[in-house]
């Protein structure tokens, strides 16, 4: 059994031998025992029942205030003149940018190999699911009308007479996010199948037996099945890949093809997408941290896990500080008063709390990375991780915010202030979040156990082994 | 230690240092390199315009050049950073291109002085006139002024060339030694280089390309630079490796998997520098705020517009479509043939970038562009194999040099 040297050793890596991924002495079986136990268990326990009823009432107070706000009007927020995009967008930019983690470790991080992605990628890739569902919803109730929702769709309506206008980054995010939602949940549920027949093989309740049995597609584990699967895997992987870079980029598109000084800036498609792997990054490390303490995944999801997930946020971390330095940099370099005023504003304006906000929690926080104490001390990454959430919504916030409410003409400048309808909306697409989040973990495998045995050693004569066991 | 590391022979020292093919190279490529250099500098002198055509193409080579070694300086970074195992067999090619920003930094002295001097032919802000007079450079003179250029043109080089010398001293150290501390050392080190990477690079793009036209700005401007250099650099290093292995070196040592990876990593960038490239134009194209789009309007106008279609398709649509498939990336002859495309590729960007500043409305492609090309691509060989020495190309003790030999592609 691994003690806790071993535990911090496996961040070391001797040039020349790769470290375990996975310590602990845990075999092929007893990773199954770990893993599929969680969803095998009677009744889970009590604290999985507090966070589910707290959050469930959350969400209900979502769906409350949507129907206030369908009913009502869009006035119930704080959105109004010159602050005509509050908090919806910034809840919007802050989910999608979150889910970005998952598509980031499953796809891009497989196409570089990395094989500790294993471990995490499922726990990942239903994170990214859930927080595209609370993006979603913000857009979807923005549009006043929800009932005809789909005139955001290209569609030759004889009613209508009339196309979406194709020049728009709001039409364009309707594709992206779309797509994006698509391409995740296929990646998603394919990659899960052969541990969805696991759990098949195993329970012995009749009825998880017929549900999983329909969500297994009849899988049997034949080597024709394991060849189209590893070739659809890597099909996927590969398609969803540019969708890392394309969503974001799309998002950020919304803001910069204005001609708003902060908004309208070059830097913002790489920014924007390296802002969503931070977010995403802080929000994997908030959920993974006490996941790993209540579900006994210590020896799957290791501290060498958990200090890759640090030194990612330590280099994403740093590139959003970068096109924070870009952007000042530029207003002064490019002379142009409005851009100057912009970004003083930003620092120094009424809005001065949320910018240092930001940047605290964005590009000061992370730099505890660079030392390795903080990188393997979880509680120190978990606190971090919660920095990093709150400067991340923060930098929407003060993007949106502060270049709407003081644009080119100073008598219609304004100071916004959200209702109690934007913080309960906020508030309550976190309970939607959970709620999901806590029946992924009820029923479904969290970690994708038929990929960790694949880059586990083989046996005694395999190449990993004996990389592993030098 | 099993039966498969020692399935590996170690290669035969002949095989993997130049050997009698440094001095050839030498004398070809600095002969070639300084009889081009003569001819362009007396074809700028014939032209009586105090030299200004011949330091538009000087530049436009140079930053071609540059961007090769500077890739692989970053590329170098990186390899530590992730304590990558696959490269290890081709690292020590890298190693000695970037080495060459020393020979750079020499080369980049013309430049230098001619700012210095006062002179105003290539950098038009150098004008104390204009500087004056105008409004708008009279609030970026704390920036663009020829002491603050030249001070950090000194730091650049300054950090670019002591890391690179780092890694490659390391290196060959470890050829001796066989200590894997050094490789711990060089992984040590390796995120202070990429951020001072990161930072000069965008500031020297900024200097020696964006401020050109001193009036147009962009802060995508170092990451437009950095794709296009990672690209040429892949391109370059593919080639290199090639053309060792048929003049008989690192025959068993680099195999199709490592060309294959190469490639890959050619395919991404090139998707990379379409996708910046593509974000810059559009948000400008977009906003159509005059003082954004004037940058582009010259080179979308009049003989330009050609160079312009020649980029998008040739350094990201027909590129992309080409190398996407897998057969071709592991075909070497067929990948030699798409790294030379975009080696020409990024020197056409390079013009592109640096040119029309010269001349908005003509396209100004003659004997001084050939002959700066060729001269400046003659010093670059010519550094390549002076640098390369008595040198081993593969880091024959990388701790990781037995995983980037057995490493296969699934």
């Amino acid at each position: 059994m691994a003690t806790v040297d071993e535990v911090a050793d496996i961040t070391l890596e001797t040039p020349g031998k790769r470290a375990p991924l996975v310590t602990g002495g845990l075999t092929f079986s007893s990773i199954t025992e770990i893993v599929a136990g969680v969803p095998e268990q009677e009744k889970p326990p009590l604290a999985w029942y507090i966070g589910f009823s707290v959050s469930v009432a959350a969400m209900g107070m979502l769906f409350a205030l949507i129907g206030y706000l369908v009913f009502t009007g869009v006035g119930v927020w704080g959105n109004n003149v010159p602050v005509y995009w509050g908090w919806p967008i910034v809840n919007f930019v802050f989910w999608v940018g979150i889910g970005h983690a998952g598509t980031l470790i499953s796809a891009i991080l497989c196409i570089f190999r990395q094989n500790w992605r294993t471990s995490i990628n499922r726990f990942a890739e239903a994170m990214t699911i859930f927080a595209v569902c609370c993006a979603g919803i913000f857009p979807a109730v923005h549009i006043g009308r929800v009932w005809v929702f789909y005139w955001l769709f290209p569609y030759p309506s004889l009613y209508l007479n009339m196309w979406p206008n194709f020049r728009s980054p709001l039409l364009w995010d309707v594709f992206a996010v779309s797509t994006y939602a698509t391409v995740s949940i296929l990646f998603w549920y394919m990659g899960m199948i052969p541990d969805l027949a696991t759990l098949r093989d195993r329970t012995k309740s009749r009825v998880h037996q017929i549900g999983y049995s329909i969500a297994a597609l009849g899988w049997t584990g034949s080597a024709r099945q394991w060849s189209r699967y590893e070739k659809a895997y890597i099909l996927l992987a590969a398609l969803a890949a540019p969708l890392v870079l394309s969503v974001h980029t799309i998002v950020s598109f919304d803001f910069a093809v204005s001609q708003l000084p902060g908004w309208h800036t070059t830097i913002f498609p790489p920014y924007f997408v390296a802002g969503a792997v931070f977010s995403g990054f802080g929000m994997v490390l908030t959920l993974i941290v006490p996941a790993r303490e209540w579900f006994g995944l210590k020896d799957l999801v290791t501290t060498r896990h958990l200090e890759n997930i640090c030194k990612i946020l330590l280099a994403t971390g740093s590139m959003v500080g970068y096109a924070y330095a870009m952007e000042f940099f530029m207003a002064w370099y490019s002379g142009v008063p409005n851009e100057q005023f912009t970004f003083l504003n930003r620092a120094f304006g009424p809005y001065y709390w949320a910018y240092w906000t930001m940047v605290t929690c964005n590009v000061v926080v992370p730099q505890i990375f660079w030392f390795k104490k903080c990188r393997t001390t979880p509680w120190i990454m978990f606190v971090a991780s919660i920095f990093v959430n709150i400067g991340m919504w923060f930098e929407r916030f003060v993007i949106t915010v502060t270049s709407l409410s003081r644009d080119f003409l100073p008598s219609s400048w304004g100071y916004f202030e959200p209702t109690w309808v934007d913080i309960g909306m906020f508030v309550g697409s976190f309970g939607l979040f959970f709620t999901l989040f806590l029946l992924f973990l009820r029923f479904m495998p969290m970690v994708a156990m038929a990929e960790v045995k694949s880059v586990m050693p083989h046996g005694e004569h395999d190449p990993i082994a004996e990389a592993d066991h030098v | 230690m099993g039966d498969h590391h020692d399935t590996i022979s170690v290669p035969n020292d002949e095989t993997i240092r130049l050997g009698d093919i440094r001095n050839k190279l030498m004398i070809g490529g600095y002969g070639v390199g300084l009889a081009a250099m003569v001819v362009a500098l007396l074809l700028g002198m014939f032209a009586q315009d105090q030299l200004r055509h011949f330091f538009f193409a000087y530049l436009t080579s140079y930053l071609f050049f540059l961007s090769i070694s500077l890739g692989a300086l970053g590329f170098l970074a990186l390899q530590h950073l992730t304590r990558a195992g696959w490269s290890a067999s081709v690292r020590r090619i890298t190693e000695v291109i970037a080495m060459t920003l020393g020979p750079m930094a020499l080369l980049f002295l013309p430049i230098l002085f001619s700012v210095l001097s006062g002179s105003s032919v290539l950098f038009e802000w150098n004008d104390a006139e204009l500087a004056a007079s105008d409004h708008l450079l009279a609030g970026k003179e704390p920036y663009l002024n020829s002491t603050f250029f030249a001070i950090r043109a000194v730091i650049y080089f300054g950090v670019w060339i002591a890391a690179a010398w780092y890694f490659l001293s390391q290196s060959t150290a470890q050829d001796e030694s066989g200590d894997p501390k050094l490789t711990l050392r060089m992984e040590n080190k390796s995120p202070l280089v990429v951020a001072a990477f990161a930072l000069t690079v965008t500031f020297a793009s900024i200097d020696w390309a964006m401020s050109l036209d001193w009036k147009w700005f962009s802060t995508m401007f170092g990451v437009y630079f950095f794709a296009g250099a990672m690209v040429s650099f892949f391109s370059f290093t593919l080639i290199c490796c090639a053309t060792l292995q048929s003049w008989g070196k690192l025959r068993d040592v680099i195999t199709v998997e490592r060309y294959h990876d190469l490639s890959k990593f050619i395919f991404g960038f090139v998707l990379f520098w379409g996708y910046i490239a593509f974000s810059q134009y559009l948000l400008y194209w977009y906003g159509n705020i005059p003082e954004e789009t004037v940058w582009y309007l010259v080179r979308q106008n009049d003989a330009w517009r050609s160079v312009s279609l020649v980029l998008l398709f040739g350094q990201f649509i027909i590129p992309f479509l080409g190398t996407m498939s897998r057969a071709v990336r592991r075909n070497k002859a067929l990948m030699v043939g798409w790294a030379i495309f975009l080696l020409v590729m990024h020197w056409v960007d390079m013009f592109w970038l640096v040119m029309p500043q010269y001349s908005p409305e003509k396209l100004p492609l003659g004997w001084m562009e050939l002959a700066c090309l060729i001269g400046l691509g003659g010093f670059f060989i010519g550094n390549i194999a002076w640098i390369a020495a008595e040198r081993r190309l593969l880091a024959i003790r990388d701790p990781r040099l037995p995983e980037s030999l057995a490493l296969k592609n699934m």
